[in-house]
């Protein structure tokens, strides 16, 4: 509506002038809401909408309730560009994104420019979903923070689980996609291979959501002989993968890790049960009232991305709640320290952040599906069940040297 | 001359005005900019030469990716005009555009168009594995250094940077059309035959043709990435050659400007309307569908259509019907709105928790800071009156309108047969 009355403002010869108060703080969330991605997109604005309104409930932040803006970026990171610049105009201070990591790579860049350009006038980059690793690596920087698992804490939490469960067995496949986060999938189950005592048999990296039919890799699997496959495959290229090898009748267990994509489990059928999925949360795992209280708020328990992003709307209010501007001027520094130093107590365990890498160290819950299961998922009698909550000081890695952080003083 | 004081006035607000703008109308201007390059760019193709490509984001995207590679070569020391920066993407653009253009001008017409699209698919698909050229799917980023003064870190900045680019270009444009090699542009798109019997080769003009569309192209992609620092495969996909398409299309293929009243109109609507619903990419492909249906020359054409005959048009006659029709449509935009937006919210998620409290009842929403029942008859009847009523005035004003133009165009045939 803003841009409607500046519009008015301009036609009639006039212009805009805004007046200076009691800040408000804004949160600007730049995520894909028009176009294919929208249902992961309007996910993570769910969440984000249930958090602030909890802290919104409490007295809200500096004397107001805290804003929350959304913008579409329209799926692709010039969008994502174009909309940054129109949230700073807009006096976002901090800035939430989750669904894809070129985007969330778009965000952080202009992010860290912007900060360079301006001090002072500092924006917060909250990145609730993206999980390349360079984002904490190379790219990182000061006011990015990652309230999400990457390649290597899936993995590891989920090869730990499979082994003490039983399904792991001693040979396992690798097979994900051709882009960074499959590279750092199957980086990740190469190095956790002599710790874990499995043999990685066969590596495949494959297109990204092109391939129509997995039938040929799925004779590769079946000639290598593998008891589990590990694959951080997402939407068709996972759901396509499992088919294939469900019709094939080959017998291996699936670690995944994204297997909890909402119509997964009614697409694949009975061929998801008994796979395994490493993830930030799930329902079973922790208690109930946290689930309840999101679904009477929202009309469904929290799925796939959405625990996640809850947590970090919640670390962020308990950051806020520690921080005081008497109602003046925002400065987003002292609430990126004060975030820096918070331990958020989640259903399954404390979330807390590194200062080297701005990475979360955060539990990572295996869980596999099963029939009957308390928190049923698609509508199906099928869902998930946790086998194992691995804490966060187990399934971390060290911080990557290609992180040179520059701290504020 | 009579085009000559609107353009200097034009380009004195657009010099005076921005100053005064806060930054997301600035953004929005660049935005604005770089759009209408890329649709007078590719119009040079598809409206004067007639080759209507498919893939001209394969040429944006190669000009942004080549600038940011000087861009960081800038960064690492080398003594470089940043003002000049675009060069980089005009020189990109003009060699891919070249190869390109070798193989796709050799067909015409459907062809030509899927060998377009083929090639800037194949810069999609293999952009994200090149890590080294393309930066993987994250893409490549670079700042704008400090030249002469200027710190280029200021929106404003980049958007007289842009605006002097965009003028440059346009107005070289411009002049190409004047030239013979111009007019033979439209000849091969009028009859390429023919064009080939007059004893020129038809192909070797095609890839010229291509290679300085491919080139400005190039130049527009170089302004993107100045402005935004960053480029990533995303620019190669479909969907920037998609729009493009829109653009010229909707602004109106067969005029010179016509590209640019495109790009403005669609850039000005994404800008205003695309935070204020979810449903503004339906709205946006209902306008190219009404345009196409109901003014398939185009905005711009429809402008020099009035422009041409305006000494024989009686405005004092034609008046109250273009304003009766225009309070018509008016009417009909606001109805299907409001249908659009109640579906959005009746289907919406949050209508399905408010359903479920209401214990599987409909109860009221709310929509434009009212509370409506979506059973009640109150409800709907505002959409039923303002379509029925709003296309009773159109079909009202197309009745008066019709027969006026019938006789401002017999006359002017009269005239042209004197």
């Amino acid at each position: 509506m803003k841009k409607l009355s500046l519009l008015a403002a301009l036609s009639a010869g006039l212009l805009s002038a805004t007046v200076a108060q009691a800040e408000p703080l804004k949160i600007g969330i730049i995520e894909s809401l028009s176009g294919a991605q929208t249902s992961s997109g309007r996910l993570y604005a769910t969440a984000i909408q249930y958090g602030v309104d909890k802290i919104n409930a409490g007295g809200g932040f500096n004397g107001e309730p805290i804003e929350v803006l959304e913008y579409d970026n329209a799926g692709g990171a010039p969008g994502a560009a174009d909309k940054f610049r129109q949230a700073v105009a807009d006096g976002v201070d901090i800035v939430f994104q989750g669904a894809s990591s070129a985007i969330a790579g778009q965000i952080t860049e202009d992010v860290r420019k912007h900060n360079i350009r301006n001090p002072g006038k500092e924006i917060m980059f909250i990145n609730v979903g993206a999980e390349a690793m360079q984002l904490t690596g190379d790219q990182c920087h000061f006011y990015h923070f990652r309230y999400t698992t990457t390649a290597p804490m899936r993995v590891n939490a989920l090869v730990q689980s499979m082994r003490q469960a039983g399904d792991l067995g001693t040979r396992v496949y690798s097979i994900n996609q051709n882009y960074s986060w499959g590279q750092d999938m199957q980086a990740a189950i190469e190095a956790a291979a002599t710790d874990n005592g499995y043999e990685v048999v066969d590596t495949v990296l494959h297109d990204v959501n092109k391939i129509q039919d997995f039938a040929p890799f799925v004779a590769r699997i079946k000639s290598a002989e593998p008891e589990t496959v590990i694959t951080g495959n997402w939407s068709n290229d996972l759901l396509l993968l499992m088919k294939a090898t469900g019709n094939a009748g080959l017998d291996v267990r699936f670690g995944t890790t994204y297997l909890d994509q909402p119509g997964n489990i009614a697409n694949a059928g009975e061929t998801a049960l008994g796979h395994y999925i490493a993830n930030n949360y799930d329902n079973s795992a922790g208690e109930p009232a946290f689930a309840d209280a999101y679904k009477e708020a929202t009309g469904h328990y929290p799925l796939f991305v959405e625990p996640q992003t809850i947590f970090a709307v919640g670390a962020l209010g308990e950051a806020l709640s520690g921080v005081d501007f008497g109602g003046g001027e925002i400065d987003v520094t002292t609430i990126a320290k004060a975030l820096e130093d918070t331990a958020y107590e989640t259903p399954v365990g404390p979330i807390t952040v590194r200062p080297e890498d701005h990475q979360t160290i955060r539990p990572v819950v295996v869980s596999k599906v099963v029939r009957n299961a308390k928190y049923p998922a698609d509508d199906t009698d099928m869902g998930f069940e946790a086998v194992n909550v691995v804490a966060g000081e187990d399934a971390i890695y060290p911080a990557q040297e290609s992180c040179a952080m520059d701290r504020p003083d | 001359m009579r085009t000559i004081i609107p353009a200097a006035i034009l380009l004195i607000a657009l010099l005076a005005v921005p100053p005064f703008l806060g930054l997301g109308w600035q953004n929005a201007l660049v935005n604005l900019l770089i759009a209408s390059l890329f649709a007078l760019a590719f119009n040079l193709l598809s409206g004067q030469a007639g080759l209507l490509s498919f893939g001209h984001a394969a040429y944006f995207g190669v000009g942004a990716f080549a600038t940011l590679h000087l861009m960081i070569a800038v960064e690492d020391g080398l003594p470089f005009p940043t003002p000049l920066l675009p060069l980089a993407g005009a020189g990109a653009g003009l060699a891919v555009g070249l190869v390109a253009g070798v193989f796709a001008t050799k067909r015409s017409g459907v062809y030509f168009a899927l060998v377009t699209l083929a090639i800037a698919e194949l810069f999609h698909s293999l952009a994200p594995h090149l890590q080294g050229w393309f930066g993987g799917e994250s893409g490549i980023s670079a700042m704008r250094m400090p030249w002469g003064g200027f710190v280029f870190g200021s929106l404003l900045e980049v958007y007289y940077l842009t605006l002097g680019w965009v003028v440059l270009s346009i107005l070289v444009l411009w002049a190409y059309t004047r030239t013979p090699f111009g007019r033979l542009t439209l000849a091969l798109r009028d009859n390429e035959q023919r064009v080939r019997f007059l004893g020129y080769d038809a192909h070797a003009a095609k890839v010229v043709v291509f290679t300085i569309s491919a080139m400005f192209s190039g130049v527009a992609g170089a302004l993107l990435a100045i402005s935004n620092e960053t480029a990533n495969y995303a620019l190669f996909s479909a969907h920037v050659s998609a729009q493009v398409v829109l653009h010229t299309f909707v602004g109106g293929a067969t005029i010179f400007l016509g590209p640019v009243i495109g790009a403005v109109v669609f850039t000005l609507f994404a800008y205003i309307v695309s935070d204020l619903t979810r449903s503004w990419l339906f709205y946006q492909g209902l306008i190219f569908v009404l345009v196409m249906l109901y003014a398939p020359i185009g905005i711009g054409g429809v402008i020099r259509h009035h422009l041409r005959h305006w000494r024989s048009i009686d405005w004092s006659r034609l008046a109250a019907p273009y304003a009766l029709a225009g309070v018509g449509g008016a009417m009909i935009a606001g109805g299907v709105v409001f249908l659009t937006e109640c579906v959005a919210i009746l289907f919406g998620e949050e209508y399905a928790v408010a359903m479920r409290d209401a214990g599987d009842t409909l109860p009221p929403f709310e929509m434009a800071g009212m509370s409506w029942d979506p059973l009640g008859p109150a409800s709907w009847l505002p959409p039923i009156l303002l379509l029925s009523i709003g296309g009773l005035c159109l079909h009202r004003a197309r009745d008066r309108i019709k027969p006026l133009w019938d006789a401002i165009e017999g006359g002017a045939a009269k005239e042209g047969t004197r």
